[in-house]
């Protein structure tokens, strides 16, 4: 195996892969709070929404450079075998089967977020809204398979799979409990009769 | 389309019928496009407009004819057809007693527009859909769900289609003017001494209608035509008018869905206003801004002006201050809603006028009440 990689150490790869990955967690929380963020905005408002939901999406298309280098050299590097298949397949890793699970599931819900995106003009809205929740499952995912495989022995970077965790749980709890003056008048309104 | 439908959606043009709900829309185009698309129907029976009682007149004494043109559109009942009534009205019990499909329709202003009834039927939530195309054609509401292709039809119209299928298109548009042909329902309400549903067409001058109704009393001073989308006519004008658009129009009114209603000159028109523009920011659907955020808007700026005792510098602040907002209403809100009521109250405006200067001295003209802050 290491004949075919030349000069490129195992060790190299192996670090790769683990910076890669902590990188992607920290992108993957920003996505998620600019998401939020966009969601909870009221809009037409000014600029901002616009130049927020730029950085969400380019971002997230960015984010994929970081993921193929984490899941290229962590097929790569041969401490631990995970092949191709692992990297996609939940439960197919031989090492840590679960855990390299949850990485796999986080990576293909990334990629039907990202798919059905580019596709959003061609589904219906209520599709690509439905997908797109789903990265609410992404996020967790990913956020556990670091914290559980690649930050378990660092406390700087545990801390750091802390941080991320911290920080998009309080957005969350800011999307679900924050309220405007718009979301305030159409709950007054709902509460009234109209069926 | 068959060779039956094709020759009705021909006499319905010939005879040039326009929907008796308010908007006046060619109903030979929606005949049309409930064949062309299948699609299902929907009897709006629910007399939303203020002081509206026709389509109940109707269901009560033409409810026969009414159900035979619905039959004859949904070919034999082979498409879903639902009868909508304000709930708990006698409209409602009347066609539930019948046997017919009863849609209950809550008792609010905009749910028994239109496209508010569309997505009652289909959603189960009376409020407008903002939808690109007709209900005739379906489509998606804002949140993406698919709508199947609804025809609204408004009680009397169905009732006139009958009446073209028996008459023919020649003795239906030989009634009334030109402009707006064929015989017209006018619900007659308020400060009369019998309110009634009077049978009329265009041309026909205002004092006839009134005289269905016990006549004008001498000391009635304002005519609210067309409800809460309409306009207020002085009555000193009511021996000049006739019923029709080229009448009503340079009045701020129009013919609308057919309701008159006369103010009682005993109490403070400000008072009357007041509690409809209070009525009217509690009405919308909560679904468009100018609706949601302008009408509660207008509605706070309306009190200052005619509430509170303003200099003559503040008074025209304020003035100047509700003539923007309306500006700011007209043509807004997807079912059209906020538009027409800022139609309504810019009409108040200019009839009040007196009025609500008086009020800013201090006195009411009417010898009643102030208005007061709800």
């Amino acid at each position: 195996m290491t004949s075919l990689h030349g000069p490129i150490s195992n060790e190299t790869l192996w670090y790769t892969s683990r910076a890669t990955g902590v990188v992607s967690m920290v992108l993957l929380t920003l996505i998620m709070i600019l998401g939020m963020v966009i969601t909870s905005m009221r809009r037409p408002y000014s600029s901002a929404p616009t130049v927020v939901m730029a950085l969400h999406r380019w971002l997230s298309l960015g984010t994929l450079g970081f993921l193929a280098l984490h899941v290229g050299t962590a097929i790569a590097e041969t401490y631990v075998k995970i092949d191709l298949i692992a990297a996609v397949v939940p439960m197919a890793s031989e090492f840590q089967p679960k855990l390299v699970g949850l990485g796999a599931v986080a990576l293909d819900l990334l990629l039907a977020l990202i798919i059905s995106s580019l596709l959003r003009h061609r589904l219906p809205e209520r599709g690509w809204k439905l997908i797109h929740f789903t990265s609410y499952l992404m996020w967790p995912a990913a956020l556990l398979h670091g914290f559980q495989l690649g930050t378990s022995d660092e406390p700087l970077l545990r801390a750091v799979t802390v941080a991320c965790a911290v920080l998009g749980v309080m957005v969350l709890g800011w999307r679900l409990f924050a309220t405007t003056h718009d979301r305030r008048r159409r709950e007054d309104v709902d509460a009234g009769q109209w069926r | 389309m068959r060779a039956h439908e094709q020759a009705l959606v021909h006499a319905l043009h010939a005879a040039r019928l326009t929907g008796r709900g308010g908007a006046g829309f060619p109903t030979s185009i929606k005949v049309a496009a409930l064949f062309d698309n299948e699609a299902d129907l929907i009897v709006n029976a629910c007399d939303g407009e203020r002081g509206a009682a026709k389509d109940a007149w109707v269901i009560e004494y033409h409810l026969r004819e009414v159900a035979e043109v619905v039959e004859l559109l949904c070919a034999g009942g082979s498409r879903t057809v639902w009868w909508a009534a304000h709930r708990g009205s006698s409209t409602a019990g009347r066609l539930a007693e019948v046997g017919l499909p009863l849609l209950e329709v809550p008792h609010r202003y905009v749910s028994s527009e239109g496209s508010a009834l569309v997505n009652l039927a289909r959603t189960g939530v009376a409020k407008p859909l903002e939808l690109r195309q007709p209900t005739a054609d379906g489509g998606r509401d804002s949140r993406g769900r698919r709508i199947e292709p609804t025809v609204v039809f408004n009680a009397e119209t169905l009732w006139r289609i009958a009446q073209i299928m028996q008459y023919g298109p020649a003795w239906f548009a030989a009634q009334g003017t030109d402009e707006e042909p064929g015989p017209r329902l006018v619900s007659l309400s308020g400060y009369l001494s019998h309110p009634t549903v009077c049978q009329t067409q265009t041309g026909v001058p205002l004092s006839e209608l009134f005289a269905t109704a016990g006549g004008l009393p001498s000391d009635a001073q304002m005519i609210l035509i067309g409800g809460l989308g309409g306009g207020f006519v002085p009555a000193i004008h009511v021996p000049g008018l006739a019923w029709g658009r080229q009448w009503l129009a340079p009045l701020g009114a129009g013919v609308g869905s057919g309701v008159v209603e006369v103010l009682d000159p005993r109490l403070c028109p400000l008072v009357f206003m007041g509690q409809l523009i209070d009525y009217a920011a509690g009405e919308s659907a909560g679904q468009c801004g100018p609706c949601m955020f302008g009408l509660p808007a207008l509605a706070d700026q309306w009190y200052r002006l005619v509430v509170q005792r303003n200099s003559p510098e503040e008074f025209e602040h304020l003035w100047h201050g509700v003539q923007q907002r309306l500006d700011l209403l007209r043509g807004r809100g997807a079912c059209h809603y906020p538009d027409g009521v800022s139609g309504w109250v810019r009409s108040g405006l200019s009839v009040f006028a007196e009025h609500i200067h008086a009020h800013n001295q201090g006195f009411c003209p009417t010898g009643g009440h102030q208005p007061a802050r709800r």
